[in-house]
C-alpha cells in the first residue's frame, strides 16, 4: 500500500519541504507559485504527450481560455466567488479544447502538432483584437482577486503557495490515478502502437480526444490560477512562447513522468531569474536554455526526472535478478489443454447454416495492380479454414479486408451472416473477429500482461469508457481473461517482462495472444509460424488446435505440412484469383494448385526452345 | 461592404503576402516532403535573413550566410534526426530556432529596427486603379521569379529528379548510387535560403526583431496544410490564398483578418484533410 | 584459378534480434547465372539485401572483384557495379518512365543509352512518358530491371522477378532474361517460381532456415524429384 503511493507522499513532502528549502536557493514564494502553475498545466501536457504520444504545441489556447473566463468573470464582478470562477474557466478551456480536439485527433504525427499549434495562434488573435473589448487586448485584464478559505484571504505569498501546492497534489493523485487506470492503460497503448490499439477494438479517435480534453483541463485551471496569483491576466499566456515553454520544460523535466513539467519549470525559472543577475550574461539566459535543451533532446532523450525514474527501475529490475530471458525449452511450457476464456463476443443468432464468415466476390486493386479480384468462400462455423498461395497471391490483403482493415475495391464480407465491410477494425474487433498480424504489431514497452489486458479490456468495456479512477488491474473478468490467454499461448512465466525483452519467438506467441484475449469468435491468423523454431512450430500447431476446438480459425500459412494437418477447408489463392477450394486431400491431388506452385506454366513450354517460335 | 477600389487594392496586397507566404512555405514543405523533418527553426531562419538584410548592404554576402546556416544547421544537428520520430524532430528544430532567435537579441538588442527601401525600389507607382509602392511591386515580380526559379530546379534538373525520387523512397534512390545523405543536405539548403532570402526581401517592409518569425513559421504552416504537406504546387497556391484571404477579411474587418485564415484551414481540415493537392495517406 | 567476381563468405545477418543468416557462404563467377531457391522465409531476399549493403551483416565478410564492401552503403556498392532489383520492385511513381531510367543512369559509369535500353524493352518506348504508377506489374518488372541495365551493371541481383506476374508475361521476362544471360551478364536470381529460375541459371545455391543446404547444376536439381520436396516443398 505505502508502496502503491510512494510517489504521492513523496510529492506531498517535497511540497511541504520546498517553501522551508528553496528560499534559501534564490527561490522567491512568486517563483514557487509560478513553478506549480507550470506544473499542472504540465500534468495535463504530459498526459497528452508523455502518455499517449501527442505533441500538441497549443496548449496556450486553453491556458488562456482558462485564465481570460476567469478573470473576466471576476473583474466583470459577475461571479462572487474566486472557486467558481476557476472551476467555469477551467470547464470553458475544457469545451474549447473539445472544439480543437474534434478537428486535431483526425491526423496524427505532424499535422495533429500543427493543427494545435495553428489553433493556438487563432485563439491568440481571437483574444488579441475582436474581443478586445472583453479580454482588454494586448493589456490583459487587471485586478483579479485572490481567492479566499474560511473568510481568510489567500493572499500573494505563503498562503497563496499552499493552495496551489494542494491543488497541484490533487491533480497530481488524478493524473497517476488516470494513468494506472484501464483508460490510462489504453492512452499508453495508442502511444505504443495507435493501429494495433484499435484492431483490438479501442476506439483510438475516442480516446485520443478524451485525454486532450482532460489536458484541456488541466490548462484551464492553471490559466485560472496564473491571473489569480499576479492579480493580473496577460496576454502573453496565449502566445505560442507560453506552449513551446511548456514543450522545452517538459522535455527538459523529463517526458511521460508526470513531474517532468514541474521539474523543468523549476529549473527554467529558477535559471531565468538567476541568470539574469550574472552581470554581462543576463540576456543571454534563454541562449544558455536553448543550448541546454537541445543537448537534452539529442543526449539525455529521457530529461532529467526521465534518467532517475529509468536508474531506479533499472536497479529494482536488477535487484529482481530480471535478466534478459534466454530461448529454449520453453515450448514445453504450453499447456496441452488452454484454459477458457472468461469474455467472449457475443454471438448472433443464426440459424446452423449460416457460415461464420463468407467473403462475396472480394476485389482489391491498387491502381493497375489487381491484388485481389473476385474472390468468395464460406468459412464454417467451428471448422478451421486455410488460405495458401504463392507468394504474391493476395492472401494478405485478403486477410486485411477480411477484417475491413483495408476497405475492399468492390465485395463485401459477412460475419454470421450480417455485413461487416466498411465498419472498419475497431468495430469489427467488438463484434468477435480478431486478428494475429504477419508482423508482430506488439505493445513493445508494455509487459506481456498489459499487451493482453488492453485487448481483454476491449472486449470487457467497449470501445471507449472514461473510468478514470479504477485501477487497470482491478475487474475480475478481465483478469482471468488475461491470465487465461496468457497461459494458453504460454507467457506465464514472462507475464511481468517487457514485450521488447522477449525473444522472437515468444513475441510471435504474444502476437497471438493478444488477438485471442479480444474473446474473438472468428480468429484470424496471418502466418502464425513464421519466424519460430521447429520446436515452437509443433507446440504451436498444437496451440492453433487447441484454440479451434471453441471458435472458428481462419490461417494463412507457408508451412504446408502444418496446413495438410490442421485444416479442413483450403482455400487456394494465385495471382489474387480463388484457383481452388476443397479439403486437403482434394487440394493435394489438384493439377492446376500443383502448376501454381511450380510457377503457373507447364514444363514443356519453360524448358523447350518453344518460347521464341 | 468596401468599396470596390478598395477590395481591389487590398487584393494585391494579398498578392503581395501571398507570393512571400508562398515563398517561405514552400522550402517548408520541401524539407517535409523529402526529409519528413517539420523545421520549426524556419521561422528564426527567415528572421535571420532580415537582419542579414540589415547587416550587410550587398545581398551577395548574406546568400552565403543563408547556405553557411543551412549546411551547419542539417550537418550538425538535424541529419542526427532523419531516422527519430517526427517529435524528436520538431523539438530539436524547435530548439534550434530558440537559440538563432536568443543570439539575434544578443547581438542586436531586442528593439524593433527598420530596413530602408532600396534605392531602385523607392517611390510610387501609379496603377490606373491604385497607386502602390514601387519596392512591394517588385517584390512579387522577384517572389514570381525565385518561385518559376525553384520549380525549374525541382522539376527539370537532376538534383530535383533525384529529390522527387527520394520523397518517395529514399532507399531505392541509394540502391541506384545515389549519395542520399547529400541530396538530403542540398534539399536542406535550398529549404533554408528560401526562408532566409525571403526575410531579406520583406526586411524593409516590415520592423526587424528577433521574434518576427515565429507568426511566419505559423502562417507557413497553415499554407502547408492547406497546400498539401510536401506539395511544393500545394505551398505556391496556399501562400496566394492565405495572403487574399488575410487581406480581404482586412478590407471587412481588419480584427479578424488573421483568425479567418485558421477558420478556413479548420474547414478545410473537415471537408479535405489532405489539403488542395495533397495525396491520401501521407504523414 | 581467378577469383568469382562475387564472393561471399560466411555472413551472418539479423533483423533486430532475429538471426536470418547463419554463416552464408556462395560466389558468383564472372559471366555466369546463380540461382537461390528456398521456401519462403528461408532468407533469400535477405541475402540480396545484405549483399547490396540495405542490411549490414553482422559478420563475414562480402567481395566484389576482390575488394571488400561488406558495410559500405548502398550508393557505394552500387557506383562498384552491383545492383539490386528489388521484389517490390520499388519505381517511383511519381516519375515517368524516362525519368526513373535517368535518376538511375545518373550516377552510372558508363550507362547504356535510353535508345539501347528501348531496343531492349520495345513496350518501355511505347510508356516513356507515362507515370511509374500507371505501369502494369509486368511493365514495372520490365523497368525495374532496365534500370540496373542502364547502369551497366556488373552483377544483377534479382529478387523474385517472376512474382505476381502472369504467365505470359513471365515468359516475356524468362526470355529476356535468357538473352542477359546469353549475353555474359552476370547474375544473382532469387525466385519462387523455381522452374522459370532454372531454365536460365548455370548453378544453383538452396537456402533452408538461413543455411545453404545445397549447391549444384540444375539438371541435378531436376533429377532429384526428393531434393525439391525436401528443401522446396514442391
Amino acid at each position: 500500500m505505502t508502496r502503491r503511493l510512494g510517489p504521492e507522499l513523496a510529492m506531498a513532502l517535497v511540497l511541504i519541504a520546498a517553501p522551508f528549502v528553496l528560499p534559501h536557493l534564490g527561490f522567491s514564494f512568486d517563483l514557487l507559485q509560478r513553478i506549480l502553475d507550470w506544473g499542472i498545466i504540465g500534468l495535463g501536457f504530459d498526459l497528452l504527450f508523455g502518455a499517449t504520444g501527442l505533441l500538441s504545441f497549443g496548449q496556450a489556447a486553453f491556458y488562456g481560455t482558462g485564465g481570460f473566463v476567469s478573470a473576466y468573470l471576476l473583474t466583470a464582478h459577475i461571479v462572487g466567488s474566486v472557486w467558481l470562477a476557476l472551476a467555469i474557466g477551467t470547464v470553458a478551456a475544457g469545451v474549447f479544447g473539445l472544439l480543437v480536439g474534434w478537428l486535431a485527433v483526425r491526423r496524427i504525427g505532424i499535422y495533429f502538432t500543427m493543427i494545435t499549434l495553428a489553433f493556438g495562434q487563432m485563439a491568440f488573435f481571437l483574444e488579441n483584437s475582436p474581443l478586445a473589448g472583453l479580454t482588454g487586448g494586448e493589456n490583459g485584464l487587471p485586478g483579479v482577486p485572490v481567492p479566499s478559505l474560511a473568510g481568510h484571504k489567500l493572499t500573494a505569498g505563503e498562503p497563496l503557495y499552499w493552495a496551489l501546492a494542494i491543488i497541484f497534489l490533487a491533480g497530481f493523485v488524478l493524473a497517476r490515478r488516470i494513468l494506472h487506470s484501464p483508460f490510462g492503460t489504453v492512452l499508453r497503448a495508442i502511444k505504443q502502437n495507435t493501429a494495433r490499439a484499435g484492431m483490438t477494438g479501442q476506439s483510438v479517435p475516442a480516446y485520443k480526444l478524451a485525454v486532450f480534453v482532460i489536458a484541456a483541463l488541466y490548462a484551464g485551471l492553471a490559466g485560472g490560477l496564473l491571473g489569480v496569483l499576479q492579480s493580473y491576466m496577460p496576454p502573453d499566456a496565449f502566445m505560442l512562447d507560453t506552449s513551446g515553454q511548456l514543450v522545452v520544460q517538459t522535455v527538459i523535466g523529463g517526458v511521460g513522468t508526470l513531474i517532468g513539467p514541474l521539474v523543468g519549470a523549476t529549473i527554467w525559472l529558477w535559471l531565468r531569474d538567476n541568470l539574469q543577475l550574472i552581470p554581462h550574461l543576463g540576456a543571454l539566459w534563454k541562449l544558455v536554455l536553448g543550448l541546454i535543451f537541445i543537448a537534452l533532446v539529442v543526449v539525455l532523450k529521457r530529461g532529467i526526472a526521465g534518467e532517475v525514474a529509468f536508474l531506479v527501475s533499472r536497479r529494482r529490475a536488477h535487484a529482481a535478478g530480471e535478466g534478459v530471458p534466454e530461448e529454449g525449452g520453453e515450448a514445453a511450457v504450453m499447456p496441452v489443454k488452454a484454459p477458457a476464456l472468461a469474455l467472449h463476443a457475443p454471438f448472433a443468432v443464426t440459424g446452423p447454416d449460416v457460415p461464420a464468415l463468407r467473403a462475396i466476390s472480394l476485389s482489391k486493386f491498387y491502381g493497375g495492380l489487381h491484388a485481389v479480384e473476385g474472390v468468395s468462400f464460406d468459412v464454417r462455423r467451428g471448422s478451421i479454414h486455410a488460405v495458401i498461395g504463392p507468394n504474391g497471391a493476395g492472401k494478405s490483403t485478403l486477410f486485411k479486408m477480411l477484417k475491413d482493415e483495408i476497405p475492399p475495391t468492390a465485395g463485401q464480407v459477412e460475419l454470421f451472416g450480417s455485413r461487416i465491410t466498411g465498419l472498419g477494425p475497431t468495430r469489427t474487433a467488438q463484434l468477435g473477429v480478431g486478428k494475429s498480424n504477419q508482423l508482430n504489431q506488439l505493445f513493445l514497452d508494455m509487459t506481456a500482461e498489459e499487451n493482453v489486458r488492453i485487448a481483454a479490456l476491449a472486449r470487457a468495456r467497449g470501445t471507449f469508457r472514461t473510468d478514470l479512477w479504477r485501477r487497470a488491474n482491478s475487474l475480475p473478468e478481465v483478469e482471468l481473461q488475461v491470465r487465461a490467454a496468457i497461459e494458453t499461448v504460454g507467457l506465464t512465466h514472462r507475464a511481468q517482462v517487457p514485450a521488447h525483452v522477449l525473444p522472437y519467438g515468444e513475441k510471435r506467441r504474444l502476437e497471438i495472444g493478444i488477438a485471442l484475449a479480444t474473446g474473438p469468435n472468428v480468429l484470424l491468423l496471418d502466418e502464425p509460424l513464421a519466424g519460430m523454431s521447429p520446436a515452437e512450430r509443433v507446440a504451436t500447431r498444437a496451440l492453433v488446435r487447441e484454440i479451434a476446438r471453441t471458435r472458428t480459425l481462419v490461417i494463412v500459412e507457408h508451412d504446408m505440412d502444418a496446413i495438410f494437418e490442421l485444416a479442413e477447408r483450403i482455400t487456394v489463392l494465385y495471382e489474387g484469383r480463388l484457383l481452388a477450394e476443397g479439403t486437403p486431400e482434394e487440394i493435394q491431388r489438384n493439377q492446376a494448385v500443383q502448376d501454381a506452385y511450380l510457377g503457373g506454366m507447364h514444363e514443356e513450354g519453360m524448358q523447350g526452345e518453344g518460347v521464341h517460335a | 461592404m468596401p468599396s470596390a477600389p478598395l477590395l481591389l487594392s487590398q487584393a494585391f496586397n494579398g498578392l503581395a503576402l501571398g507570393t512571400l507566404l508562398a515563398l517561405v512555405s514552400s522550402g517548408l514543405t520541401i524539407i517535409l516532403g523529402t526529409l519528413g523533418v517539420l523545421n520549426f527553426a524556419h521561422g528564426a531562419l527567415f528572421m535571420l535573413g532580415a537582419y542579414a538584410m540589415y547587416v550587410v548592404a550587398t545581398a551577395t554576402g548574406s546568400y552565403v550566410l543563408a547556405v553557411v546556416v543551412g549546411v551547419a544547421l542539417e550537418r550538425g544537428l538535424v541529419r542526427l534526426f532523419y531516422a527519430r520520430p517526427h517529435e524528436d524532430q520538431i523539438l530539436v528544430t524547435f530548439g534550434a530556432g530558440i537559440v538563432f532567435t536568443e543570439i539575434a537579441r544578443a547581438i542586436f538588442g531586442g528593439n524593433a529596427l527598420t530596413v530602408p527601401t532600396p534605392s531602385w525600389g523607392q517611390g510610387i507607382v501609379h496603377l490606373g486603379f491604385l497607386f502602390y509602392p514601387t519596392y512591394r511591386l517588385q517584390l512579387i515580380g522577384i517572389i514570381a521569379a525565385l518561385l518559376i526559379a525553384l520549380y525549374l530546379v525541382l522539376y527539370r534538373t537532376s538534383i530535383g529528379l533525384v529529390v522527387r525520387a527520394g520523397i518517395e523512397d529514399a532507399r531505392m534512390v541509394g540502391i541506384l548510387g545515389i549519395n542520399v545523405r547529400r541530396a538530403f543536405l542540398a534539399v536542406f539548403v535550398i529549404g533554408v535560403v528560401t526562408a532566409g532570402v525571403s526575410g531579406m526581401l520583406y526586411a524593409p517592409i516590415i520592423s526587424v526583431e528577433p521574434d518576427m518569425g515565429s507568426n511566419f513559421l505559423v502562417q507557413a504552416f497553415v499554407v502547408i496544410v492547406i497546400g498539401g504537406l510536401g506539395s511544393f504546387p500545394g505551398a505556391v497556391v496556399g501562400g496566394i490564398v492565405a495572403g487574399e484571404i488575410i487581406a480581404l477579411t482586412s478590407a471587412f474587418n481588419a480584427a479578424y483578418s488573421d483568425v479567418m485564415l485558421y477558420a478556413v484551414m479548420a474547414l478545410l481540415l473537415v471537408l479535405r484533410p489532405q489539403g488542395l493537392f495533397g495525396s491520401e495517406g501521407r504523414v | 584459378m581467378t577469383a568469382s567476381l562475387l564472393e561471399i563468405e560466411r555472413i551472418n545477418s539479423f533483423y533486430g534480434d532475429s538471426h536470418i543468416l547463419f554463416d552464408v557462404s556462395l560466389h558468383v563467377g564472372r559471366n555466369e547465372v546463380v540461382a537461390l531457391l528456398g521456401r519462403n522465409g528461408a532468407g533469400k531476399t535477405t541475402t540480396l539485401r545484405t549483399i547490396m549493403g540495405v542490411l549490414a551483416p553482422r559478420s563475414g565478410s562480402i567481395r566484389l572483384d576482390g575488394e571488400p564492401i561488406a558495410g559500405r552503403p548502398p550508393f557505394e556498392i552500387a557506383r562498384r557495379g552491383l545492383q539490386l532489383v528489388p521484389e517490390e520492385r520499388a519505381i517511383f511513381g511519381q516519375l515517368t518512365v524516362e525519368e526513373n531510367l535517368r535518376l538511375a543512369a545518373l550516377t552510372a559509369p558508363s550507362a547504356w543509352t535510353l535508345d539501347r535500353i528501348y531496343e531492349f524493352f520495345p513496350r518501355l518506348r511505347e510508356r516513356r512518358r507515362s507515370g511509374g504508377r500507371q505501369l502494369s506489374g509486368g511493365e514495372q518488372q520490365m523497368l525495374a530491371i532496365a534500370r540496373a541495365l542502364i547502369r551497366d551493371a556488373r552483377v544483377i541481383l534479382l529478387d523474385e522477378p517472376f512474382e505476381g506476374l502472369a504467365p505470359l508475361i513471365v515468359r516475356d521476362l524468362v526470355r529476356v532474361s535468357r538473352e542477359l544471360a546469353e549475353q555474359g551478364r552476370t547474375i544473382l536470381v532469387v525466385e519462387q517460381n523455381v522452374t522459370a529460375a532454372l531454365s536460365f541459371a548455370d548453378r544453383v545455391y538452396i537456402l533452408n532456415n538461413g543455411h545453404i543446404v545445397w549447391e549444384g547444376t540444375p539438371e541435378a536439381l531436376r533429377s532429384d524429384p526428393a531434393l525439391m520436396k525436401a528443401h522446396l516443398g514442391i
